[in-house]
């Protein structure tokens, strides 16, 4: 029965794994033997791809753009939400009250909406094809869900060390960058792995906004490429499977916090 | 009273920066989104009319609105049901520990953190260089009439790993005893998985559901980038209906008004869903 089970799961675990295998065999492949067998393995390792890959116009710039971004909407939503939610959670009046809701109120809003106004209103102020812009955006975008996030953890916090620190004649900020921001870690790094997941991954907002060569992230190259490319599917996998590295190492040494983390939100929130 | 109104003004700047980004992403183009609703706004001009709910009336002469629409409620239910039962299914199997099922677990999520992008491509060509060449199936994404499934099917394989992952940490909670006790009473496995085991999911019901229902209304990428909406406009969904007339056809105030009819049906789905969901927890 044990052994049963064990096998359903590795096979079901293989199916998952099936899509991966066929990218990493592309990208090793020369379009010869794709075309003979795509699914045989390919005669010699072929680096080339991942040479010609790197080379590609844009490719080193869009990786540059997209880790720059992804870095300062981390830094950016974990600051400002954290900060936010802090007082939203401890104040009880309306005003903190309705901005819980207010923020919540845009994790249901579909991105359609806002989207055509928002264009217009960057084209205005001049700030389209600009990586800041990118920034504020994705920011503004996630600050709905995280600081739901931020609060649901806060409000398990105990209330006795803030006290405490205020009484010593600390600043509020001072109490919470010393005493209260120290114990959210948890939740701070699972929301610095899901955010930097999400500006990694995010494929509509620089489409819409970043369409100048210059400040395209890898997700709009990866979507340009496979048009471009169509008949070097192996160079397009090649360059598709280096930009994916950063985000599995970053999966594989966090999983055990992203896991956590989820579960903070679904269960306990 | 000095002290008490700096103390005020400190606790405002905490949520000043988040207030002022959030206004100026999400809150202002929604306000002006809603305006342009009531325009004939082609969205380059400077100036418009008003048209009162003239907007509002096509959306019901509006055939074409009707495909997308099926599309959309197509792809939230199946993704929605498959997600969830595959999701739970694999928990279960999981919860009985054995040795490899962590590896297990860390294989399943997997998909979730690569892109919408790299997920579409990667199955364009497994559907097309492996299904059709050693099964002879004919890609689903080639023909209209397959077209929202094979849809379905990425998403599905992107999403599972995220509702295993909850599922598994909701059966954590089950207690022990509970079972064990259940177990001396005679009652079979399946009297203790719905008798015991379900009741003790329902936070983990009560967040998924809404949440794959939210996914699924608003899809966007799957259809965009594996097929564009096609072949034709077989798979075009409404956040994509929407987007096609913001951008290649610039009808501004048409495309406004059918997002905040959109965005009211998601808002009165989600209620009801949540709504039905909080009493059967109460219930249980």
């Amino acid at each position: 029965m044990k052994i049963i089970r064990a096998l359903i799961l590795w096979f079901i675990t293989i199916i998952f794994l099936f899509p991966f295998y066929f990218a990493i065999l592309y990208a090793f492949k020369t379009p010869v033997e794709i075309a003979n067998n795509p699914i045989s393995f390919p005669t010699r390792l072929n680096l080339k791809n991942f040479a010609d890959a790197i080379q590609l116009p844009g490719y080193m710039k869009g990786l540059m753009n997209s880790t720059v971004t992804a870095t300062i909407v981390v830094v950016a939503v974990v600051i400002v939400t954290s900060m936010a939610s802090y007082k939203i959670v401890r104040i009880d009046n309306w005003f903190y009250n309705s901005l819980y809701y207010f923020f919540q109120f845009s994790i249901l809003l579909p991105f359609q909406v806002i989207m055509y106004p928002l264009y217009n209103q960057l084209k205005i102020f001049h700030m389209l094809n600009k990586l800041p812009t990118l920034m504020i955006v994705q920011t503004g975008i996630l600050i709905g869900f995280y600081s739901f996030f931020y609060s649901c953890f806060i409000k398990t916090v105990p209330l006795e060390l803030e006290e405490a620190s205020r009484i010593d004649g600390c600043t509020q900020y001072g109490t919470f960058f010393k005493v209260v921001f120290p114990l959210l870690k948890p939740v701070t790094v699972t929301t610095i792995i899901l955010v930097a997941l999400a500006s990694w991954n995010d494929f509509i907002v620089p489409m819409l906004f970043m369409q100048k060569e210059s400040v395209r992230t890898l997700p709009l190259i990866q979507f340009y490429l496979f048009g471009q490319y169509a008949q070097y599917v192996n160079i397009a996998f090649a360059a598709v499977i280096l930009s994916m590295i950063p985000i599995l190492v970053l999966y594989f040494i966090f999983q055990k916090y992203i896991v956590s983390g989820i579960i903070v939100g679904a269960i306990k929130g | 009273m000095h002290r008490k109104f700096t103390d005020k003004i400190q606790s405002f700047t905490f949520v000043v920066p988040a207030l002022v980004i959030f206004l100026f992403v999400i809150i202002i183009p929604f306000l002006r989104g809603i305006n342009i609703a009531f325009t004939d706004w082609n969205g380059i001009n400077n100036t418009y009319n008003y048209v009162g709910l003239k907007n509002l009336f096509s959306i019901f002469h509006d055939d074409e609105i009707l495909q997308p629409f099926g599309n959309t409620i197509f792809f939230t239910v199946v993704t929605l049901f498959f997600v969830n039962f595959f999701g739970l299914t694999l928990a279960v199997m999981l919860n009985k520990t054995f040795k490899s099922s962590n590896l297990i677990k860390t294989f399943i999520f997997m998909p979730m953190v690569v892109s919408l992008v790299l997920t579409s491509y990667m199955w364009v060509y497994v559907f097309n260089d492996f299904g059709t060449r050693f099964f002879g199936i004919s890609s689903p994404l080639s023909s209209a009439s397959t077209v929202m499934i094979g849809l379905s099917i990425m998403s599905i394989w992107k999403e599972t790993g995220l509702a295993m992952v909850i599922y598994y940490a909701a059966l954590k909670t089950v207690p022990k005893e509970l079972m064990e006790a259940a177990q001396i009473d005679g009652a079979n496995s399946i009297q203790k998985f719905i008798k015991i085991t379900i009741p003790f999911m329902a936070p983990a019901f009560a967040y998924c559901i809404p949440l794959w229902l939210g996914l699924g209304l608003r899809q966007f990428d799957y259809s965009f980038v594996a097929t564009n909406g096609g072949p034709g406009t077989s798979s075009m969904t409404m956040a994509m209906y929407i987007y096609q007339y913001e951008f290649p056809f610039y009808k501004t105030g048409y495309a406004q008004m059918v997002a905040l009819v959109f965005l009211i049906f998601i808002l009165i789905v989600t209620y009801i869903v949540t709504a039905i969901l909080k009493r059967k927890e109460i219930e249980i």
